[in-house]
């Protein structure tokens, strides 16, 4: 036995029994539900109605549910078999509503499925980026998939809905319990308190913030006003599909970063599942890829916002040492479920922002320091030094000063977006341009023996 | 799977899945509020809430204790003068009663005192005091943070208050630099169609006048025929541009005014969101447009205002 695999509770491959499942999968569950908060912003900014909403989360919750399923099931051509559970994606939030304003729901859909598409056309090409991606990038990129979380999970941590409201002690509070809890059943815990250590810090947080903040009970009042089970109401705007030339190409631009985004997702995904392997398996990486994509684009087909793979689960696997990729299935059947039954979508959608806001921390801070461990587990010279400083100054510079990006020269503009991809870029570039002189002599050598 | 995993194969104690169960119905029940008679669902932002919340607590302390209630307030100044808000109270004549803020200014009558553009705050106060349409009596104006020396946009928030003797007060607080909330908009443009339909022609001059409730900061109430002649223009002068509404396009080529006066054909007012550039923000930011139809020597007439969406954290 490697001490690497010594303390995982359950491996990637293994079926827990039903009730340990089912428990597992809702604590899963839980974490995703931070991303049903996306179609409820995108329909209030559209204006529409709050029958539109429900059937935007209906649709959103099915794309994310099938996606979780394809993705983890390990199907033979599609998907990567890890514990790697989709959500809607924020990251095509913005670009979506653009879509929205310009040519309804029906232009929605139809960028949606063109950015599924191209990112299923670069899931091949991942078998060549093997020699751009030493292990040292590898363990940045899983570690910057951590750090991409650090914005919304502190402003979650702390309440804050919106840019320069109020923050309540209570929320801070709420929030750093919640935390607590879960790290310490994490750290202390064995068993059951350890592998279940996100839920019962969920549910703890969940009630102190009733009982500390009065508004967290007033919310949950609109759930008795939902049904138990509803069917989603088709109106003709989810029965169309329209395309824009002038917007393919934000939304190629869009996919590209996602697909880097899940690319480094499914890297952690298989340091956390498979500790063992010494070096990055391309296949289940390039499948996670393809079942990525066609997700998206089956989002925007069925009529759903756009799933993307979720860090903060990846994280929850890592930390608690429960890798079974049948949580991910079970999960999205679950999701799928729940996309039916408003009643318990809604009062998990209600759930308090700081408790969310914990989560994510509780799961980025195992993406992080995994990343981290897997950048210095090899030897280290003042080459890995630069090209990972330099990207890590760049690449985070877009999260510190966006407002200085915002006024730069429009080819920085498009490349220096945010940290995850940025680092990314960066750092592969970097790397080939410091090893330029290797890569030259290997090919004197090459040459003159040949 | 092989042995070397230390893989727990036990059931969950039915004590666990019990309580689990016992939570999600709870929550799936719902809770009821001590503050249901309160309805703060226009409000987006917090401190927006927290504020009514506070002017409302205060004014069910004064409807309970009457005039009493001021050594209440005095003796718990710490509470009723944060950083982020003070209380005060006024008579509907204006004299001073109490002032958490300004202790300075009680006993004073201030029914003439104008902002540093002068605009009349306390005729304001007791205007929106009358509205139905403002609820919670909101007014907009410059004022300044005590013991500073320069002055800060300012929206507060007031309450009408019936003591048990029977006088009749207000009780108010506001917010400096505060969040630009739909409802601002929503209460503007109503009250002006409102007007609009009491006065006529007349109403036009009222709601161009810079001074009076239907423009604060940069919200201009504007208004404009369904043909595209405008009585008052969102932006300029008239005389300096006739902006052609139905042509305007926003950075996504979207146009505001066209898709909001086609929903209006089929309801009586709408919410029209757009996309701006801000040079300080590398995306585009969301604003919104509200526009309603009413009704002008008996022609059809939009009233309208656009007011900034809160940016995501």
């Amino acid at each position: 036995m490697t001490k690497k695999t010594r303390s995982i509770e359950y491996g990637f491959n293994d079926l827990p029994p039903a009730g340990h499942l089912i428990i597992l999968s809702l604590q899963h569950v839980l974490l995703m539900f931070v991303s049903v908060g996306l179609p409820i912003i995108f329909v209030s900014q559209i204006n529409e109605t709050t029958q539109f909403a429900a059937t935007l989360v209906t649709l959103s919750m099915l794309a994310a549910g099938i996606g979780s399923i394809v993705q983890s099931a390990g199907l033979p051509f599609i998907g990567s078999g890890y514990l790697c559970p989709n959500v809607c994606g924020p990251s095509y939030l913005s670009l979506s509503l653009s879509a929205a304003w310009a040519g309804g729901i029906p232009l929605m859909r139809g960028m949606i499925i063109i950015a599924g598409l191209v990112e299923m056309s670069l899931a091949p090409l991942v078998h060549k980026l093997k020699q751009v991606f030493p292990t040292f990038i590898v363990g940045l990129v899983v570690a910057m998939v951590g750090v991409s979380v650090i914005k919304m999970s502190v402003t979650s941590l702390f309440g804050l809905e919106f840019r320069g409201d109020a923050v309540r002690s209570a929320d801070i509070v709420i929030g750093m319990v919640t935390l607590l809890v879960m790290v310490l059943c994490n750290i202390w815990g064995s068993g059951f308190v350890r592998i279940y250590c996100l839920l019962i810090g969920m549910l703890s947080g969940w009630g102190l913030a009733v009982v500390l903040v009065p508004e967290y009970g007033h919310t949950l009042a609109v759930v008795r006003h939902s049904p138990v089970f509803a069917l989603p109401s088709i109106g003709p705007e989810f029965r169309q599909i329209s395309f824009r030339m002038d917007m393919v190409i934000p939304f190629v631009v869009i996919a590209v970063s996602g697909s880097l985004k899940s690319f480094g997702n499914l890297l952690a995904a298989q340091k956390i599942s498979e500790p063992e392997l010494d070096e990055v398996n391309f296949t289940p990486i390039r499948k996670g890829l393809l079942a990525d994509g066609f997700s998206t684009a089956l989002a925007g087909l069925i009529g759903g916002m756009a799933v993307d793979t979720s860090s903060s689960n990846i994280g929850l696997a890592g930390s608690t040492k429960v890798l079974s990729r049948w949580i991910s299935v079970a999960a999205g059947v679950i999701f799928i479920v729940l996309a039916f039954c408003p009643k318990i979508t809604v009062a998990l959608s209600l759930m308090p922002k700081p408790v969310l806001g914990a989560s994510i921390i509780f799961a980025g801070c195992f993406m992080i320091c995994t990343g981290f461990q897997e950048m210095f587990s090899e030897a280290w010279d003042a080459r890995n030094t630069f090209s990972v400083g330099i990207s890590l100054f760049f690449g985070l510079s877009t999260a510190f000063l966006p407002g200085l990006y915002a006024r730069a020269p429009e080819l920085i503009k498009i490349f220096f977006t945010d940290p995850l991809p940025t680092t990314t870029i960066l750092a592969v570039l970097l790397n080939l341009l410091f090893n330029l002189d290797r890569t030259y002599e290997g090919l004197v050598r090459r040459f003159r023996s040949s | 799977m092989s042995d070397q995993y230390n893989v727990h194969r036990r059931v969950l104690p039915p004590f666990a899945t019990r309580l689990l169960f016992i939570l999600l119905l709870q929550l799936t029940a719902g809770c009821a509020s001590r503050f249901d008679d309160l309805d703060l669902s226009a409000y987006q932002y917090r401190d927006t809430r927290n504020l009514v919340t506070f002017v409302y607590d205060a004014r069910h302390i004064l409807e309970q204790e009457g005039l009493s209630a001021l050594d209440y307030f005095r003796a718990n100044d710490d509470h009723y003068a944060t950083e982020e808000h003070y209380l005060y109270i006024y008579d509907l004549q204006a004299n001073n009663l109490y002032h958490a803020g300004m202790p300075s200014l009680e006993g004073r009558n201030l029914l003439d005192v104008t902002d540093i553009n002068g605009k009349q705050i306390s005729r304001l106060i007791l205007e929106a005091l009358d509205d139905p349409e403002n609820p919670h009596g909101w007014v907009h104006y410059s004022w300044w943070a005590p013991g500073s020396f320069y002055p800060v946009p300012k929206s507060s928030c007031h309450f009408r208050v019936t003591t048990p003797d029977g006088k009749e007060l207000f009780v108010g607080a506001g917010m400096d630099y505060p969040h630009e909330e739909k409802e601002f908009i929503r209460i503007v443009v109503d009250g002006a169609d409102r007007l609009v339909r009491q006065k006529g022609r007349e109403a036009i001059a009222i709601m161009s006048d810079p001074l009076s409730s239907y423009n604060y900061r940069d919200v201009r109430v504007f208004a404009f025929h369904p043909d595209g002649e405008l009585l008052i223009s969102p932006v300029v002068q008239d005389s300096l541009l006739q902006i052609r509404l139905f042509e305007c396009a926003d950075e996504v080529g979207h146009h505001p005014f066209a898709n909001a006066v086609k929903r209006l054909a089929s309801q009586d007012r709408v919410w029209e969101v757009f996309m701006v550039k801000n040079r300080y923000q590398r995306g585009l930011v969301k604003k919104c447009m509200y526009l309603r139809k009413s009704e002008l020597s008996g022609r059809t007439l939009y009233i309208g205002a656009i007011t900034d969406l809160p940016q995501p954290p």
